[in-house]
């Protein structure tokens, strides 16, 4: 068995709080960690979500119920945590041995809660590992974790994104409204005819590019075992000078630089921005919010350069601590399965990442709602989408990129030199984890 | 008391006008998006500031996504215990040195500017280490006990203790009222003012608090208050109306708590406790 | 001008026990102060002291790395641009935040018919959600804000205020001065009112001019909670976070221009991959820069005093 960091630590006889803080995570961690996953599930369970509970609560009340009638044995306790700051709450309770036997994590959470060794290794748990099959390969691929040699998490639901629009703008500029960007190349053809017949006043975009725009743009992100980044590639710095470009003649908006997905979507809202890239369930938001706007909407395939569109992937992870993991992890199969999992994809505009749910009818026939067409083309676009952020790119990696670009974009770099230094200091960074 | 001038009084209100108006402007945005229907565009630019279609449906819409009262009662228990800690362990504190010559008292006062720099931030997780070998995680007792007594105000009562006269209690000296009795007869009525401040200032920092109460809570049913609206955040949608009718809520109380207690500020030792 | 305390019952009443072991007593008062502050900030800041020397991650402890995190402070670019933004930060708004609050509860302090109202109603952006605040500052200094609107109004503008990296860091210090006006307006008022009002009416007789009577009697009246607010709101401009959090964003403004040092400790240490050991060792800098900050402004009140 490899000695974890945390025994190691404990090891060096470290004084005051700071150890006494380890011993005690470790002494929780291993005192329980030996149940067996693959026994009749039984005992008390804690599952929590992130925030879901105001809207979904009689789903997931009648989720716990179905399940505790089929497992009497068991007794599942919902818990349900707010927006903000989930990652200090999950990592206060990875720490201090408290984290809930079945919680909600996407990939990003997962892979550091993973490397400390707080979470179950699906793939090597047979209990588990056998309902591997019954998700799309892309899925559990999207919850597998480099270095980490499997999946820490089922698959929950997906979500992916169409490209917004405000046809006003367009037709302002003289653009034709029924005609949006397909491809990159359009995009900017686009945003430099918006700049330039609105004399600079109308931006097209609110934001400077994300990693995910360098995946969605061809640009090879990381190596292929995930420790040095290379979206300073020639491919990444072309698409910088485009942006640098757009930005000099008026394409972005004047705060791009510091705007984040919030703003963002907040000056499309306003209608100072043409385009945003957004989610299936935006529409509502849009609908009710801002109805003047949602009168203009123009919805078109977000542009991708590789076949591969973005998407987004929620999991339930079952914690390496948990004292009833056969328990936890019927549970957490139990939410993940076809049925809830369509069930809860027909509550909201999310998707299901069960093999063969977006073959249903509800997925692929239009109703000729804009609802129904912003599903059908979004579950479409699904297939074959992957979650280009690398999960071991942490915030403060982003903010690396976010500030090189800004630097390339004001001129005081070139868009070579900008990337060059944001991955160096990255890998830096990595190389230190 | 003199009488002010006409011009003078004018000229006052004048001035409180002119920060009136700096002042209140994004409170009233708030309140009137919090009366918004749901018809009504809330991103046209610039910002519309009456609602056209006022609704008080916001408001028991928050009550139907959050259990407001459960939370509102959690804050309010953690928020007065919180005073009470606080005003009686800052104005002893603040006391002892101001008033009392002893050994330490350096070092006692250097040990609270010191803890009211530490970053709290960097100490969460220790705490929440701390609560949960003591067996208070997930309850409200662990909530208020690292606020129970704030460095800040100790030496807020210090300043204020300080700055009472000697003579007050030098009579009561000679009259031979011991330090218990001078400390609670003659020098805490003298500062109601701070302690209306002391008391302000713990409820208000209890009642805001965020980052604590969510990582020592897990259990939603003890949520606090702020805890509790952040579910306004929805994670696919989020309605703006809703979250303006929750800041409103949650800043309600401590509006309220000003008016009442502002008045304790003008009852200084000049006045004593003539008027009631 | 015997004041007539209210009469109230000790709840243990006096006890010959305290009087004859009066050498105790300071202690007594300090101990429940002492013993939370104790507990539950200085002791748990002893992690974050031992932290600073080693390379822990959130969730992984990490081992010894002596002063390595300080060697690397000082080869960060970002850190320099946030200890000098946080410092031009004290230089620039403490002396707003001690004098304005001051006029300001000075403007309210006279019983006039309505001044409750303005008192609560200037307390407001004390309460008011950051969020909101900076959102709605957002508004008005947009590139079509209510601000460039005035600026248009007198041929002038439209002027950037969002977009550079000065202009931002000046905006984020307005709203934090506005921000703190009526808190330290509250500190005030209870100093006001804690100082004997004989000093006020005896000027007034003098029929001294209203700015002598503020520099000869009110200023030294209040002067030592003028030297407390000078240090309290040195201490917080130093660690802002918030008001330029939420206006120049996550990234710290243009390029990282715009980063605090307490945006730097919550950039590098948050989350579940947060560098812990090298954002603790930035927080004990902006401990000890704090620290000193405060040790100053008081050692500075107390030489003014003997003098």
């Amino acid at each position: 068995m490899p000695i974890s960091p945390l025994s190691r630590r404990a090891a060096a006889a470290v004084p005051l709080l700071a150890s006494a803080v380890l011993l005690t995570a470790c002494g929780s961690g291993g005192g329980s960690g030996d149940d067996d996953a693959s026994g009749r599930p039984e005992g008390g369970i804690t599952f929590q979500t992130w925030n879901l509970r105001s809207n979904f609560k009689d789903y997931f009340e009648g989720l716990i119920g179905e399940f505790e009638k089929q497992n009497p044995d068991v007794k599942v306790k919902w818990l349900d945590q707010p927006a903000d700051n989930y990652a200090e709450k999950l990592g206060a309770d990875a720490g201090a041995g408290t984290l809930p036997d079945v919680v909600n994590v996407s990939p990003d959470l997962s892979y550091p809660l993973a490397k400390a060794g707080t979470l179950l290794n699906l793939d090597r748990e047979k209990a588990a590992a056998r309902y591997k099959d019954e998700y799309t390969p892309e899925a559990w691929q999207g919850n597998t974790l480099p270095g980490l040699d499997g999946a820490y998490a089922f698959p929950w639901y997906l979500n992916t994104g169409p490209l917004f629009y405000n046809k006003a703008l367009f037709r302002q500029a003289g653009l034709d409204p029924e005609k949006p960007p397909k491809t990159y190349d359009e995009l900017f053809a686009t945003a430099t005819a918006l700049a330039r017949k609105s004399g600079g006043k109308t931006a097209t975009l609110a934001g400077t590019p994300s990693i995910e725009d360098f995946g969605r743009y061809g640009v090879r992100l990381m190596n292929a075992d995930a420790t040095k980044f290379t979206y300073n590639e020639p491919r990444g710095v072309e698409l910088l000078g485009k942006y640098k470009e757009l930005y000099g003649i008026g394409g972005l908006d004047t705060q791009a630089l510091t705007n984040t997905a919030d703003t963002s979507g907040q000056k499309f809202l306003e209608q100072k921005v043409a385009i945003n890239p957004g989610s299936a369930h935006d529409l509502d938001t849009f609908k009710k919010n801002a109805p003047a706007l949602y009168k203009e909407l123009g919805i078109t395939d977000a542009p991708n350069n590789n076949g591969k569109p973005n998407m987004y992937v929620m999991g339930l992870a079952v914690s390496k601590q948990s004292r009833h993991k056969a328990a936890a992890v019927a549970f957490a199969h139990f939410v993940t399965d076809r049925g809830n999992q369509e069930g809860f994809a027909h509550k909201v505009a999310v998707f299901p990442s069960t093999k063969g749910s977006l073959d249903d009818a509800y997925w692929t026939k239009d109703d000729g709602t804009d609802e129904g067409r912003v599903r059908v083309a979004s579950a479409k676009i699904l297939k074959g989408a992957v979650n280009y952020t690398p999960v071991v790119m942490s915030e403060e990696m982003k903010v690396i990129l976010k500030n090189e670009v800004a630097k390339a974009l004001q001129g005081k770099k070139s868009p070579e030199q900008a990337l060059d230094d944001a991955v160096a200091q990255s890998d830096k960074l990595l190389g230190q984890g | 008391m003199t009488r002010a001038p006409g011009w003078e009084k004018a000229l006052r209100y004048l001035l409180m006008l002119v920060v009136l108006g700096v002042t209140v402007g994004p409170f009233l945005w708030q309140l009137s998006t919090s009366f918004k229907g749901a018809s009504e565009d809330i991103y046209t630019y610039p910002p519309g500031f009456l609602p056209e279609h006022p609704t008080l449906g916001n408001y028991s819409g928050v009550a139907r996504v959050v259990p407001v009262w459960d939370y509102a009662l959690n804050s309010l228990k953690v928020a007065l215990a919180s005073v009470a800690t606080n005003l009686v362990g800052a104005s002893l504190a603040g006391y002892a040195l101001a008033r009392l010559r002893f050994r330490g008292r350096r070092v006692a006062v250097l040990a609270f500017v010191v803890a009211l720099l530490v970053p709290l931030e960097s100490i969460v997780i220790a705490q929440f280490t701390m609560m949960r070998d003591l067996r208070l995680n997930n309850t409200l007792v662990a909530v208020v006990l690292p606020g129970a007594v704030g460095a800040l105000n100790v030496l807020l009562m210090r300043n204020a203790f300080a700055n009472l006269p000697f003579e007050v209690e030098e009579a009561a000296v000679i009259d031979g009222a011991n330090v218990w009795q001078r400390f609670l007869r003659i020098a805490l009525p003298s500062v109601r003012g701070t302690l209306a401040v002391v008391a302000i200032f713990s409820f208000m920092g209890a009642w805001d608090d965020f980052l604590w109460p969510l990582i020592v809570l897990s259990d939603p049913d003890r949520f606090t208050l702020t805890v509790g609206l952040n579910y306004l955040h929805g994670t696919f949608q989020q309605n703006p109306r809703l979250v303006a009718a929750g800041t409103i809520i949650a800043v309600a109380p401590l509006v309220v708590m000003f008016a009442c207690l502002q008045r304790y500020f003008f009852r200084g030792v000049g006045e004593g406790a003539v008027k009631g | 001008m015997r004041p007539h305390p209210a009469v109230r019952r000790t709840p243990a009443g006096p006890s010959r026990h305290v009087r004859t072991h009066r050498a105790i007593s300071p202690w007594l008062f300090l101990l429940p102060g002492l013993a939370v502050v104790v507990a539950f900030d200085l002791y748990p800041f002893l992690s974050t002291v031992h932290k600073a020397f080693t390379d822990a991650r959130a969730l992984a402890p990490g081992d010894w790395v002596g002063l390595r995190n300080f060697r690397d402070m000082l080869d960060d670019e970002q850190f320099w641009v946030a200890l000098r933004n946080s410092g031009l930060y004290v230089l620039l708004v403490v002396p707003f935040t001690v004098l304005l609050p001051l006029l300001l509860a000075l403007l309210v302090e006279k019983r006039l018919p309505g001044v409750t109202f303005f008192r609560s109603a200037f307390y407001t952006p004390v309460v008011a959600s950051v969020v909101v605040v900076s959102l709605i500052w957002g508004w008005m200094l947009d590139d079509r804000g209510l601000v460039n609107g005035i600026l248009r109004f007198f041929g002038a503008g439209p002027v950037a205020f969002l977009g550079d990296e000065w202009l931002l860091l000046f905006s984020a210090m307005a709203l934090t001065v506005w921000k703190g006006l009526g808190y330290y307006m509250i500190v005030y008022l209870a100093a006001l009112g804690n100082v004997p009002r004989e000093l006020h009416e005896a000027a007034a007789v003098d029929g001294a001019g209203a700015l002598r009577r503020f520099t000869s009697v009110t200023v030294p009246a209040v002067r030592s909670t003028m030297v407390l607010v000078g240090a309290l709101s040195s201490v917080a401009a130093f660690k802002v976070f918030s008001e330029v959090y939420l206006l120049a964003g996550p990234t710290g403004g243009p390029a990282g221009q715009d980063t605090t040092l307490v945006m730097l400790v919550q950039r590098t240490g948050t989350g579940l991959g947060g560098r812990v050991g090298y954002a603790s060792a930035l927080s004990l800098v902006v401990f000890a820069v704090a620290l000193l900050l405060m040790l100053l402004v008081l050692r500075a009140d107390r030489g003014e005093s003997t003098s």
